[in-house]
């Protein structure tokens, strides 16, 4: 996956409807946190374990919880009471609009390489 | 003999340190309860351990207000303003202890290059606006700072302004103490010539006399007074004071939105006026020369002094653009 969003505009022209645009390296770790959590609330040992399932890529605890600040700091996902020591997380209706909009774009690039690849290199 | 998990945890609880300590108290049992998870998985993991330290050292270089993470500029422009101070004091100790050397050549004889010449003009501009500017940016701070000692509602800036205080206390009276021992303020026939008074030559020279490379060589400093020797030992730690001083005090004061622009303003020309400085510094160590009984001779010290201020430089240069930057969203809310 990359890291970089499409329609990322430079510092300071973020677009509000893709506030993922604004994560710079970890936009990657964010998406796949919002797509994790798109299913319901999560710990951080469970987002690890859902997205090293679902995306077959293990996110180190560092960037975890650096993309998890910022998410939360953007009002697109929300901390929940701890249980014991494990504290939720869960997605904010903010959160669903930007990882609808954020995938949204990502599928219009994956469809267009996919139509010029099935155009131009169809006998490959 | 300790169970597997009380081990875990303690290497868990190790890594934690790698953050600030406003993030250890937001998220420090979750994310210990993740890396103990993480290290029953894996047990070694250098992946994981750079990892930690990356996103830690990230961590605290947001706390100082040094990325381009989004923050809430309420604290990100305190912060920013706070590292720029500490990154300024790191710069003006190594530069005015290069500045004094040259100063102190000059009260002897003047220099015989162009480059030591021109460095010391550009020096000694960038040092007088210096002055000024930390003195224009004092006035609000102190000003914010006794009004809220005065109504009682201090949160917090008496201990961090008395350490400044004491810190200038201490390094006023020693550098002044110290300076006037030194031969050079009096008595000699080239003395008190040049391009600044000779008595604040000896108060720089002095004040900054622990940045020396007689560290590196324990037998000439054994020769030194003892009290020359105690102050070299004591004026670091003043400093120390002055500058954590000031930080604190910026970190805890939130004088409002204008009074932050303006200090934010000021940072910038600071930053305009330490790159002279720097430029000053490097056409001394690149294009001087040793002069008149090698009194402008360049050392190891010297160009380590350079090093240091580069990227004390590149630090404020960051501080000063976010604060400026966060300012300005502040004015606008």
């Amino acid at each position: 996956m990359s890291s970089a969003s499409p329609g990322h505009s430079g510092d300071g022209g973020q677009s509000p409807a893709e506030p993922l645009s604004t994560f710079g390296r970890y936009a990657g770790p964010a998406t796949l946190i919002l797509s994790s959590l798109a299913e319901g609330e999560k710990h951080g040992y469970a987002l690890t374990k859902d997205i090293e399932v679902f995306a077959g890529v293990r996110l180190a605890p560092g960037t975890l919880y650096e993309a998890l600040g910022r998410l939360e700091s953007q009002g697109l996902i929300e901390a929940l009471e701890r249980h014991d020591r494990r504290r939720p997380y869960r997605l904010t209706v903010a959160g669903a609009t930007a990882l609808r909009a954020h995938l949204g774009a990502q599928r219009r690039v994956a469809d267009v390489g996919l139509r010029r690849l099935s155009r131009s290199w169809s006998a490959t | 003999m300790s169970s597997p998990q009380t081990n875990l945890e303690r290497r868990a609880e190790r890594l934690l340190w790698w953050y600030p300590r406003n993030w250890r108290h937001r998220y420090g049992d979750e994310f210990t309860e993740l890396l103990i998870a993480d290290l029953s998985d894996e047990p070694r993991s250098w992946r994981r351990a750079g990892d930690v330290a990356w996103s830690g050292l990230t961590a605290r270089l947001t706390n100082a207000g040094l990325t381009s993470h989004a923050t809430d500029p309420v604290d990100q422009v305190p912060a920013s303003l706070a590292s720029l101070s500490v990154s300024s004091g790191v710069f003006l100790a190594f530069g005015v202890a290069i500045w004094s050397q040259l100063t102190i050549g000059w009260q002897w004889s003047a220099p015989t290059t162009g480059a030591t010449y021109a460095a010391m003009i550009v020096m000694s501009a960038a040092i007088l606006v210096l002055f000024l500017l930390a003195l224009l940016a004092a006035v609000p701070i102190g000003y914010f700072v006794l009004a809220g000692l005065a109504r009682r509602r201090s949160q917090g800036l008496g201990l961090p302004a008395l350490a400044f205080l004491a810190g200038v206390a201490v390094l006023v009276l020693g550098g002044h103490h110290f300076g006037n021992g030194w031969p050079g303020t009096g008595g000699h026939r080239w003395a008190l010539q040049g391009l600044v008074p000779g008595g604040v030559a000896a108060f720089s020279w002095a004040s900054t006399l622990s940045v020396s490379s007689y560290w590196a060589h324990p037998h000439a400093l054994a020769s030194f007074p003892v009290g020359e020797i105690a102050w070299m030992a004591v004026s670091p730690i003043a400093m120390v004071f002055v500058v954590l001083g000031a930080a604190k005090t910026i970190r805890r004061l939130y004088p409002g939105p204008k009074v932050l622009r303006f200090e934010a303003r000021l940072a910038l020309v600071a930053g305009f006026a330490m790159a002279a400085f720097l430029l000053g510094a490097c056409a001394w160590v690149l294009g001087g020369a040793p002069g008149p009984k090698d009194l402008f001779h360049t050392g190891a010290i010297d160009v380590a002094g350079v090093a240091a201020m580069a990227l004390a430089l590149t630090v404020a240069y960051r501080a000063s653009r976010r604060a400026s930057r966060g300012a300005l969203v502040l004015v606008k809310r």
